[in-house]
């Protein structure tokens, strides 16, 4: 369905996409990565909106760039705010279902439908302006699918939504996905997770990783966790944590900080407890790199081979 | 609001992403749904302010002097195919890239099949459309008040006029519009008084690719005044028949948005430029 080979896209000096090398099959596919690691221009190269500057994309075996064949068969759902104020949703989407082919009440129907399934149908008639983020993106999603695309491109689709609206839509793509094809981009790992995709990371423009949720799960369980320790004596402490032989490197950054890397945290948690209960006075705990930057980072080092 | 019918997305209901439309019916879209986007009360009485600029004028300098026939359409002249309609299309053709990427809604008309074209084309029909009505009411009332003979005569030719000038005028800002979006305004002006009001009066091979050249030399086809025209005047317009001005007036057109459609369908946006 999706073929990249050796794709950069390049900004002038600056460098949107670097060398990503990818075939996709039909299903469903994550799209994994901070903010301004590359995402929406991998997406701009997927969906014909930008060139790549070396390597060759195709979608459906053929390159989506100026291609209105391709075009007619993707839906894309971009990530930025819609603000056009005074349409309703149902105009809008009416709109983009008569630039998509489709005649004036067939247009109608096709728009009614879809933000019918995404929930809209209620507030079809109110203008754009007078709604909700979370509604302009459901909106946005309608916009997106009611042509039936066979392949339905979403760019951070849940931004903006409240919980509940978020699992009904998740419910919804999760259900497209089961006979289409889905490529969802998101910085957030459960967001992807939930829609039982296969995953691709990508940072700095790089793909770093790309498998499985369980695949890519395992390969950030493997690598070493980072434990931040606030203590008045690390030194002590760096001495206690290196005989219960769970580190997998130390560090003494100041004179109250020690950061220890583990592969086995909860052992790590039974050592401090011990060291503890033995008059060591640690006065903070903290895994630092539990967040998303810490396990994106990690699955850089990975890439390059740092903690093989 | 409603929880989403899950039911209705099974696969069985789905029916396949249609056919590319006719570039025709998608422009026709496009430009009904910028007309709507015309109709706000801020656009309305900025169309209003535009219609009553010229017959506002014209009672000022009736009131001033007496003017007579020749005088008067030489000044519903300026006014209107050349001022009105200029400043008309700056507002409304201008603004059909940059918009689009200030509301966020490029890429929706983008990713569709032969959406920038009809997005071009239907820009440049709304554009046309609202300023030839605003150009239009604005004569009519200007021709009440200066109250000419043979007004219906004159009604004709300046509706041939207006219509020709905004047809040539919106493709020449098309140009500018798709090569800097962000700068448009700036550079459509530019191109007004380079192109239309520079070049235009060069007695030379560059101003037979201009719309004022056509429309003035329309202008004293239609009106007669070729045998009275003093011979320094003669330099400013053309000889050729009023059929040959018009048929120059619609190849330039073409090319012009041929040309501006070709590079905003190769234009790439960077994901920042959007948001």
């Amino acid at each position: 369905m999706l073929s990249l080979q050796h794709v950069t896209k390049l900004y002038g000096s600056v460098i949107g996409v670097n060398d990503v090398s990818a075939e996709l099959g039909q299903g469903a596919h994550g799209l994994l990565g901070p903010n301004g690691a590359g995402k929406t221009t991998l997406l701009g190269l997927i969906t014909g909106q930008l060139r790549p500057t070396i390597g060759t994309v195709r979608v459906f075996g053929e390159r989506p760039f100026g291609n209105p064949e391709i075009l007619a068969r993707i839906g894309y759902c971009p990530a930025g705010d819609l603000t056009e104020r005074n349409a309703t949703p149902q105009e809008w989407v009416t709109y983009l279902m008569r630039l998509s082919g489709f005649d004036g009440a067939e247009a109608s129907r096709r728009a009614g439908r879809a933000l019918e399934e995404v929930g809209l149908a209620e507030a079809s008639r109110r203008p754009l302006s007078t709604l909700s983020k979370g509604m302009r993106q459901r909106a946005k999603l309608a916009g997106a699918f009611a042509h039936e695309p066979d392949l339905l491109v979403l760019d951070e689709p849940f931004d903006g939504l409240d919980p509940v609206a978020r699992h009904d839509l998740v419910t919804l793509v999760r259900t497209w996905a089961q006979s289409r094809s889905l490529l969802v981009a998101s910085h957030l790992l459960h967001e992807v997770e939930s829609l039982q995709a296969d995953l691709a990371v990508i940072l700095g423009g790089r793909l770093v990783a790309s498998g499985s949720a369980e695949e890519i799960r395992g390969l950030i369980d493997a690598l070493p966790t980072e434990v931040r320790l606030t203590s008045p004596t690390p030194a002590r402490l760096a001495a206690w944590v290196s005989e219960a032989n769970v580190v997998e490197h130390l560090q003494i950054p100041d004179a109250t900080t020690l950061v220890v890397g583990t592969r086995q945290a909860d052992r790590l948690a039974e050592t401090i407890a011990a060291a503890v209960a033995d008059g060591l006075v640690v006065s903070e705990v903290l895994a630092a790199d539990r967040t998303l930057e810490g396990i994106f980072g990690r699955l850089v080092q990975l890439h390059r081979g740092v903690d093989r | 609001m409603t929880r989403p019918d899950l039911t209705t997305t099974a696969a069985a209901s789905r029916e396949g992403p249609p056919v590319p439309g006719h570039w025709l019916t998608t422009a026709r879209a496009v430009m009904a749904f910028q007309l709507s986007r015309l109709l706000t009360r801020p656009r309305l009485a900025m169309a209003l302010i535009g219609a009553l600029f010229p017959p506002a004028v014209m009672f000022a300098a009736i009131r001033t002097a007496p003017l007579d026939r020749n005088m008067a359409v030489v000044m519903i002249y300026a006014l209107i195919p050349e001022a009105l309609c200029v400043l008309g299309l700056l507002v409304t053709m201008c603004p059909v890239v940059a918009d689009e990427l200030e509301r966020g809604t490029w890429i929706h008309v983008a990713i569709r099949p032969g959406g920038r074209r009809s997005l071009l084309l239907g820009t440049f029909a709304a554009a046309v459309l609202w300023t030839g009505g605003v150009a239009v009411t604005g004569l009519l009332l200007t021709l009440l008040i200066a109250q000419p003979t043979q007004p219906i005569g004159l009604a004709v030719m300046f509706l041939a006029l207006i219509m020709l000038s905004c047809i040539g005028r919106a493709a020449l800002f098309a140009l500018p519009a798709v090569i800097l979006p962000k700068r448009a305004l700036i550079a459509s002006v530019g191109v007004a008084l380079v192109v239309e009001y520079l070049a235009g009066f060069l007695p030379a091979v560059v101003n037979q690719v201009t719309v004022s050249l056509r429309l003035r030399s329309l202008l004293v086809e239609w009106m007669d005044w070729r045998r009275e025209l003093p011979v320094e005047m003669t330099l400013f317009v053309d000889t050729y028949s009023a059929g040959v001005q018009i048929t120059a007036v619609i190849i330039l057109v073409v090319v012009l948005l041929a040309a501006a459609c070709f590079i905003l369908n190769r234009r790439q946006f960077p994901p920042s430029a959007e948001n």
